[in-house]
């Protein structure tokens, strides 16, 4: 489906931007604790994580806006933290959009064009095509103060993206848009960073818009990286607790229950809910159990139930429900799982290889 | 954050422009301000022979004449403020949030209120409402009893209408700039329209409404020509300031610089109080919903309106008097029945170097307050650090500073070697400068802290330099300000009054000087005459900027 996906995994070796241990104090808060990671050339390398964990403070570190207490930053093998940000070539679009308000759209997007000294005839070809991308050609002779807050943030992602530079940071890009702009302006952004070949760091909230968008996915928690990996990796081999929840939904339950054997060092079990299944009634392998039913909704291509089970209350996806299928709360249901689906986390929340469980 | 701290920053002691920049605001400051006022503190501290004494200190506090001096000039200055508060939101309210038919003409009074020309004011109040005054007589002949316009409540009254534009423009900026949607998030969460008012609107305003209220007072309690024309016996620090300075025999330099500087202290606390108030209270607005102004019908209409032009025109009433007196005619200083031009050929005749004089320091004085005002703002704005809040503490001194301590230290500082300037052109300049710099510094810092950094980041992450996108990027966004700002230095220039008044000799005499010595001479004609051209001159650079900046009033702040 997607041809880029065959590269994954393979940009892991190669370092672009370089960035080890990096560390930034605000006072007596540590916004960034010790980050350390590399970025490949053409690579899309998104930044996840809950609000406040300092996505925006690694990247106004990188761009030069904000002064890193310790750590290193290099760029195609140059230390990028000797560069005075506005050489440093690395368009960022900001969370705050940061639009000029005393230019017009056509004139934002042209502004860093007009910096690099490129022919007039040149740079109203680019603005035309930056805005046609960002679907913003009929509005390009107006004034910001007159245009909405999704689209005064295309303007931002047509101005950072113009210019082609050597990284592009964006910081929430598509924040504030409808679901269908979403979707189309983030292959636009992919399409484009593709074909001019440049990294690019991306920082969402939207953990699905991550999984479809990432080369790699960086999870991070308080100002440190939780895990680093494929979209393949965070959501199927989460290295923490942390990343588990965090990155889709998780069923949690204690050592002992489902009549799992205890295995030392295993303090919590995890289990996708769409691991979960619903056996045939009556039948009793050693992995089924009865559960009540809580809640059922119906999602079309998948159906949704919350089972409580054995002091637990557990959330199941059921792919493709046939159209009869409704459950109504309050009735008893057998639930089946693969003991290999199975994760385990140890008590500080790590996860713990579990091969003889299985 | 900024460029300016990048540059701040990294890479050594690379002496960057910023760096330059903040060590020729402290020369300035060391040499126009702390030394005289270094000398200043000096004086009040000595006697004739030179030693050491508290005796001035002492007498502040036992003397009943100084001790009511220091309770009265309290209470005009909290008077003052109550005044001006009223009407300036009022003002503000009405002119902001309604529609109001010829906004731009009660916009041009309320700075023509501002730009009255010291002395004319209080005159003109005398004119009409002093004990002879045309509107008092009139009532009287009708039969109604009105008290003559002396005592404190002539001064509660004048000052209320020449202090509110303080209020009435810094507020009004502010609620145009409060953004629709946290109005309608709020109605939307169930207030009602007063309550809205109290609780959102109100906190978001109260910074300029405090800073307005500021400005008012300070002004309030520096001010000693009101006072001195309709006081009657009620004495402020400043009048008895002046009057232990400038008295013939006997004059009193210790005392009057003590009463000064006790006049300094009180400001000082007022503006760290209003500091601290407005310390909380700091937002920046993206710009995205601005609010509209509703159309009233009906009473509603007719009672906004009313109120609006009663204050404009009571505000403006000093110059239209001045403007009025200018064309009646004289027979040298004393008026005759009809109007001439008597008055305006007497300047053309003598006083043309007068008008020069006061062109050329003003203008000079501008060009200096603009652009290191406006360079320093920057600095105090954007970078963050305990330098640049002490530079922005130390400059809060000459904020507060009455003319008349600008004018003595000057004396003191520069009358003898290593620099002297006594009676030239550049020491009334640069008291003119130092005494209007703190303006220009905090209008363009305020200007520059509602553009936010990350405008000027995006530029300089497009490739401009620091330098390069502060004037591309920064300077269109606060140039309305800047211009402003000079407009406002222009107009407070040619007015300025009370440290020329010490400073001047007979080869650089300005319009207000002159204006001060007509009225003291009875030379009415004259005085009104020149103030007409004063105002004309304040009125057409106000206009200008209007002109030049294609805007409504709001960009004027
Ligand atoms: N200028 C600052 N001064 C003090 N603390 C700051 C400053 N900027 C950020 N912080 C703190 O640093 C931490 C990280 O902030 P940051 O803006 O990087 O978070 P974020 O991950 O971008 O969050 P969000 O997803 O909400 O944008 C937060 O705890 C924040 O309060
Ligand atoms: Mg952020």
């Amino acid at each position: 489906m997607r041809n880029w996906a065959r590269g994954r995994g393979f940009f892991a070796g190669m370092a672009y931007l370089n960035v080890e241990g990096a560390i930034k104090h605000y006072g007596a808060t540590t916004a960034l604790n010790g980050v350390s990671f590399t970025v490949a050339k053409g690579e899309f390398f998104t930044l996840l994580g809950p609000s406040g964990c300092g996505k925006t403070t690694l990247l106004r570190s990188i761009a030069g806006f904000s002064q890193l207490s310790a750590g290193r930053v290099t760029l195609d093998g140059t230390d990028l933290l000797a560069v005075p940000p506005h050489k440093r070539d690395i368009g960022m679009v900001f969370q705050d959009y940061a639009i000029f308000p005393h230019l017009t759209v056509a004139d934002n997007v042209a502004f860093g064009l007009k910096a690099r000294k490129i022919a007039a005839s040149e740079i109203s070809d680019r603005v035309a095509e930056a805005l046609a991308t960002v679907r913003l050609s009929a509005l390009s002779e107006r004034l910001p103060a007159a245009l909405s807050g999704g689209q005064q943030q295309r303007i931002g992602i047509a101005r950072a993206m113009v210019v082609k530079p050597r990284l592009l940071l964006m910081d929430e890009p598509l924040s504030n848009l409808d679901a269908k702009l979403r979707l189309d302006l983030r292959d636009e952004i992919r399409d484009i960073q593709r074909t001019i070949g440049i990294a690019a760091i991306y920082v969402t909230h939207d953990q699905e818009e991550a999984l479809a968008i990432s080369d790699r996915i960086c999870v991070m928690d308080s100002g440190s990286i939780e895990q680093i990996g494929t979209p393949q990796q965070i959501y199927g081999q989460p290295a923490t607790r942390f990343v588990a929840s965090f990155v889709g939904t998780m069923n949690l339950f204690a050592p002992a229950a489902f009549g799992l054997p205890d295995v030392p060092g295993v303090a919590q079990w995890a289990l996708r809910p769409e691991r979960l299944r619903l056996a045939e009634a009556g039948a009793s392998d050693d992995s089924s159990f009865a559960g009540l039913v809580e809640h059922f909704t119906y999602l079309g291509r998948e159906a949704h139930l919350t089972v409580q089970a054995q002091g637990h209350r557990l959330v199941a996806q059921i792919a493709a429900p046939p159209a009869d299928l409704a459950i109504e709360a309050g009735r008893e249901i057998q639930l089946s799982f693969d003991r290999a689906d199975l994760q385990a986390f140890d008590a500080a929340g790590r996860r713990v290889r579990t091969e003889r469980v299985a | 954050m900024s460029a300016v701290a990048f540059l701040a920053g990294r890479g050594g002691w690379r002496p960057d422009f910023w760096t330059l920049v903040a060590v020729a605001a402290w020369a300035i400051l060391i040499v126009l301000l702390l030394i005289p006022l270094g000398l200043v503190l000096v004086s009040s501290v000595r006697d004739e022979s030179g030693e050491l004494t508290l005796a001035n200190w002492q007498r502040l506090f036992t003397s009943a004449r100084y001790f009511n001096a220091l309770v009265n000039t309290l209470i005009v200055g909290f008077g003052g403020l109550a005044g001006a508060l009223l009407l300036g939101s009022v003002m503000a309210f009405c002119m902001a949030r309604i529609q109001i038919a010829g906004g731009r003409f009660v916009s041009i009074m309320a700075i023509l209120a501002l730009v009255s020309p010291p002395f004319i004011g209080a005159y003109s109040w005398i004119v009409l409402f002093g004990s002879g005054g045309i509107v008092r007589q009139t009532l009287m002949g009708w039969g109604i009893f009105m008290p003559p316009i002396y005592g404190l409540w002539g001064i509660l009254i004048v000052f209320a209408f020449k202090f509110y534009p303080y209020v009435y423009l810094l507020t009004s900026g502010a609620l145009a700039n409060v953004n629709r949607s946290l109005e309608e998030a709020a109605e939307n969460l169930g207030l009602t329209p007063f309550q809205r008012v109290m609780k959102i609107s109100f906190p978001l305003v109260l910074p300029a409404l405090s800073a307005g209220g500021l400005l008012a007072l300070i002004h309030a309690i520096a001010d000693f020509g009101t006072p001195r024309l309709l006081g009657r016996g009620f004495n402020v620090l400043a009048t008895e300031a002046y009057t232990a300075y400038s008295a013939e025999i006997g004059s009193n330099l210790g005392m009057a610089t003590t009463l000064s500087l006790v006049l300094i202290l009180m400001s000082m606390i007022f503006v760290f109080i209003q500091r601290y108030m407005s310390r909380r209270n700091v937002y920046h607005s993206n710009l995205i919903n601005r609010p509209e102004k509703i159309r009233l019908r009906g009473f509603a209409s007719v009672a906004a309106h009313a109120a609006v032009y009663f204050i404009a025109l009571g505000g403006a009433m000093p110059a239209i008097i001045a403007a009025i007196y200018s064309v009646r005619k004289t027979n040298g200083p004393v008026f005759q029945p009809g109007f001439g031009l008597e008055s305006y050929s007497r300047i053309i005749a003598t006083l043309g170097d007068v008008v020069r004089n006061s062109l050329l320091f003003s203008g000079a004085s501008v060009l200096l307050i603009v652009v290191i005002g406006t360079l320093i703002g920057c600095l105090v704005a954007r970078r963050n650090t305990a330098h640049s809040s002490l530079l922005d503490a130390t400059l809060m001194v000459p904020y507060v500073m009455p003319g008349i301590v600008v004018g003595v230290a000057f004396i003191a500082a520069f009358n003898t070697p290593p620099l002297v300037m006594t009676g030239t052109a550049a020491i009334i300049i640069l008291s003119v400068f130092i005494r209007r710099l703190p303006y220009a510094v905090r209008s363009s810092a305020a200007a520059l802290r509602q553009v936010g950094p990350s405008v000027e980041e995006a530029a300089i992450s497009l490739g401009y330099s620091p330098v390069q996108a502060f004037l591309k990027v920064t300077i269109p966004l606060i140039l309305p300000g800047i211009v402003a700002g000079a407009m406002l230095s222009f107009v407070t220039a040619v007015n300025e009054l009370s440290s020329s008044l010490v400073l001047y000799v007979g080869g650089t005499i300005t319009m207000p000087v002159k204006i001060y010595i007509a009225i003291n001479d009875g030379d009415y004609g004259t005085a009104a005459s020149l103030s007409t051209i004063l105002l004309v001159l304040s009125g057409s650079a106000i206009y200008l900027a209007f002109r030049l900046l294609g805007r409504d009033e709001r960009a004027l702040l």
